[in-house]
C-alpha cells in the first residue's frame, strides 16, 4: 500500500513537472541573454536577476511594446463583456421560447458556424468586415471575438435548471419579462456570469488569427500577434521572443491562479453540452 | 424550465428583442462567411474577390481531389488527428484515474493546477517555448539527452520525430481539459456499486474495466469528440513550429489551404475549407451516433 502511494505520488509530480517545465524555461529565458540560453539551456537558474530586455524591447514593427499590450487589454476586456451580455440574453431568450422553430433554427446555425475550421475563414472575414467597413477597426475585432461556444452552453445550461414554477409566479404577481430578467433571473445566475466572465477573458486574450486578419496595419495588434512576429523574425533574439511570451502568458496565469476552481469546473460544464 | 410556459405575442416581441445582437453577431461573423466561402470555392480564383465572380461549378473541387499534395495532406491530418485523439483520450483517462485514486490525498489541487495551466495559457506562446525546447542545437531536450548520453532527438526537423513532437505539444497544451473533464464525471460516478463488486470479490481491475469505464463512457465520447473537432482543425502549432515541414510532412489540410490563400488560389483554398468542415462536421456526428447507439 505504502509503495504504491509512493508509486502513484511520484508519476503525478514527474507529469506535473513536465507540464510546468516549459513555463519555468520562460521565465528564466527572461532574465537569462540569448547566447547563455543557447549555451546551456539546462541551467535552471538565471546567472543574475534582471529584466532590462522589457526596456531592450522597446518597439516591434515600429510600435512601443506598451501599445501591443493596452491593444490587448481593451479587445479582450471589451469583447469580453459584449460577449457576456449578448450571449446571456440570446441564450436566455433562446431557452423561454423552447419550441419555437426560430429560436432552434438560431441555435443550430450557431452551433453549426462554431465548427466551421476558422483558419479558413480568413478571406470571407475579410471580405465581411470589408463589406461592413470594420477592416482595420477595433470595433471589427471586438465583434468578432464576441461570439464564442463555451459561454453559450453554460448560459444555457443555467437557464435550463431555472424552474419554471418560479417565473410563473413572478408572472402571476404581474412582474413584467423586464422586471423578470433582472429582479429574478439574473440574480440567480450571478454565479455563471463570473464564470463564463473569466473563461471569455482567458480565451479571447489568446486570440491572434482574427486579430491577424482584421487588423490593416500593427496599430490594433495584440501582444500574441506582436509575439508572432517576433518569433518569425530573421535573427533569432530568444531573449525578447521569451519575454513577450512571458507577458502574453501572464495575465492569464494570474487570472486562472485566482480563480482556478471556478475556471476548471466551468470549462468542464461548458464541454459538456445539454 | 422544464415545464412549458405558454408564451403570449408580447412575450414573443421582447424575446425577440433579447435575442436579436446574438442573432445579428452569429448571421453577420457566423454564417455570412461560410456562406460567402462555399461560394468562393464554386468561382474562379481570379475572379473570386471581385462583383462579376465567374462561376464555375465544382471544378475547385475537382482541381483539389486531383492535387496529390492535397490528397498527401487529407491523409496526414487524419493519421494525425487519429493518433492525437489516441493519445490525449488515453492520457487524460489514466491520469484522472490516478488523480482520483483515494491514495492521492494531498496536492490534489497542485496535480490539477500543473495540468490545466497550459490550457488556459495562450497557446501561440506555449508553442513559440516548446519550439525552443526542441531545438537541435541549443534545445535544452538535446542538452538532456547528450547530458544523459542519450541519442539525441530529431525534434522538428527530422522526418522521423516531427510528428512525435507535435503530439508532444499538442499533449501539453490540451491534455489539461480531458482531465478535467473525466475527473468531473469521475466524481458523478456511483461509490456503492465500486462497494458493491469489492464486497463480491471483484479485483480492481476487474472494477476498472466494468464498473467505472462503463459510467465514463458518455465523457469518453464527449472528449473523443472535442479532440477530433481539436485535431482536426490543427493550425496555430503547424505556424509556429514548423510551417509544414520537414517535407510537406506536416503540411495539414488547414495550413495547406491557408498557403494557397497566400498564393490567391483562393477557390482551391476554400474548396479545401468545404471538404475539411464536411470531416469535422461528419466525424462529430458520426461519433455522437456511434455513442448513442451503445448499450449502458
Amino acid at each position: 500500500m505504502k509503495i504504491e502511494r509512493t508509486i502513484l505520488y511520484v508519476v503525478a509530480i514527474s507529469i506535473s513537472l513536465f507540464f510546468i517545465y516549459p513555463f519555468w524555461w520562460m521565465v528564466m529565458g527572461v532574465m537569462r541573454s540569448t547566447e547563455a540560453l543557447m549555451t546551456a539551456p539546462l541551467r535552471l537558474w538565471p546567472e543574475q536577476w534582471s529584466f532590462k530586455v522589457f526596456s531592450d524591447i522597446g518597439s516591434i514593427g515600429g510600435l512601443p511594446l506598451w501599445r501591443y499590450g493596452l491593444n490587448s487589454l481593451f479587445i479582450t476586456i471589451a469583447s469580453t463583456i459584449l460577449a457576456i451580455a449578448v450571449t446571456a440574453l440570446g441564450a436566455y431568450a433562446i431557452v423561454r421560447s423552447k419550441g419555437s422553430v426560430l429560436f432552434e433554427t438560431l441555435r443550430y446555425a450557431f452551433l453549426v458556424s462554431i465548427m466551421y475550421p476558422y483558419m479558413l475563414l480568413v478571406i470571407p472575414v475579410y471580405i465581411v468586415m470589408y463589406q461592413l467597413g470594420l477592416l482595420g477597426s477595433y470595433t471589427g475585432i471586438i465583434l468578432f471575438l464576441a461570439l464564442g461556444p463555451i459561454q453559450f452552453f453554460l448560459f444555457e445550461q443555467f437557464f435550463r435548471t431555472i424552474p419554471a414554477d418560479v417565473i410563473e409566479a413572478a408572472m402571476i404577481d404581474g412582474a413584467s419579462e423586464w422586471t423578470i430578467l433582472w429582479r429574478i433571473v439574473m440574480p440567480m445566475a450571478a454565479p455563471v456570469v463570473a464564470t463564463a466572465t473569466v473563461i471569455t477573458f482567458l480565451l479571447n486574450w489568446a486570440q491572434w488569427f482574427p486579430v491577424m486578419v482584421i487588423s490593416r496595419s500593427p496599430d490594433t495588434f495584440t501582444l500574441p500577434v506582436a509575439l508572432l512576429n517576433l518569433n518569425g523574425e530573421l535573427g533569432v533574439n530568444v531573449q525578447g521572443i521569451m519575454a513577450l511570451a512571458v507577458l502574453t502568458t501572464l495575465p492569464t496565469t494570474l487570472v486562472f491562479l485566482a480563480a482556478q476552481k471556478r475556471v476548471m469546473s466551468g470549462m468542464a460544464d461548458g464541454a459538456v453540452k445539454g | 424550465m422544464q415545464a412549458h410556459l405558454a408564451i403570449t405575442p408580447q412575450q414573443r416581441l421582447t424575446f425577440l428583442a433579447y435575442v436579436a445582437p446574438f442573432a445579428v453577431l452569429t448571421l453577420l461573423f457566423g454564417l455570412w462567411p461560410i456562406v460567402l466561402s462555399v461560394k468562393v470555392s464554386l468561382t474562379a480564383s481570379a475572379s473570386a474577390l471581385k462583383p462579376d465572380a465567374v462561376f464555375v461549378g465544382l471544378a475547385n473541387y475537382r482541381a483539389v481531389f486531383a492535387d496529390p499534395l492535397f490528397l498527401d495532406s487529407l491523409k496526414r491530418t487524419l493519421i494525425y488527428t487519429i493518433l492525437a485523439v489516441i493519445l490525449n483520450v488515453g492520457f487524460a483517462l489514466g491520469y484522472a484515474l490516478l488523480l482520483n485514486s483515494p491514495m492521492i490525498d494531498k496536492g490534489k489541487t497542485f496535480f490539477k493546477i500543473a495540468i490545466f495551466l497550459p490550457v488556459v495559457t495562450p497557446d501561440l506562446a506555449g508553442y513559440v517555448v516548446w519550439r525552443f525546447l526542441y531545438d537541435r542545437s541549443f534545445g535544452a531536450i538535446n542538452a538532456l539527452a547528450s547530458a544523459l548520453d542519450l541519442p539525441l532527438f530529431g525534434g522538428l526537423s527530422s522526418p522521423n520525430t516531427v510528428t512525435l513532437a507535435l503530439l508532444i505539444a499538442e499533449l501539453w497544451r490540451h491534455a489539461g481539459f480531458y482531465v478535467i473533464i473525466f475527473l468531473a464525471n469521475l466524481a458523478l460516478c456511483d461509490k456503492a456499486l465500486v462497494e458493491a463488486a469489492s464486497l463480491d470479490g471483484a479485483n480492481r481491475w476487474q472494477i476498472l474495466r466494468h464498473v467505472i469505464i462503463p459510467q465514463l463512457r458518455p465523457a469518453i465520447l464527449i472528449n473523443s469528440i472535442y479532440a477530433l473537432i481539436q485535431f482536426l482543425k490543427t493550425f496555430t502549432v503547424i505556424v509556429v513550429m514548423t510551417k509544414g515541414g520537414p517535407a510537406d510532412l506536416t503540411n495539414f489540410v488547414s495550413y495547406y489551404a491557408y498557403q494557397l490563400f497566400d498564393q490567391g488560389r483562393y477557390g482551391e483554398a476554400t474548396a479545401m475549407g468545404s471538404v475539411l468542415f464536411a470531416c469535422v462536421l461528419s466525424a462529430a456526428l458520426a461519433a455522437y451516433a456511434l455513442g448513442n447507439r451503445r448499450p449502458q
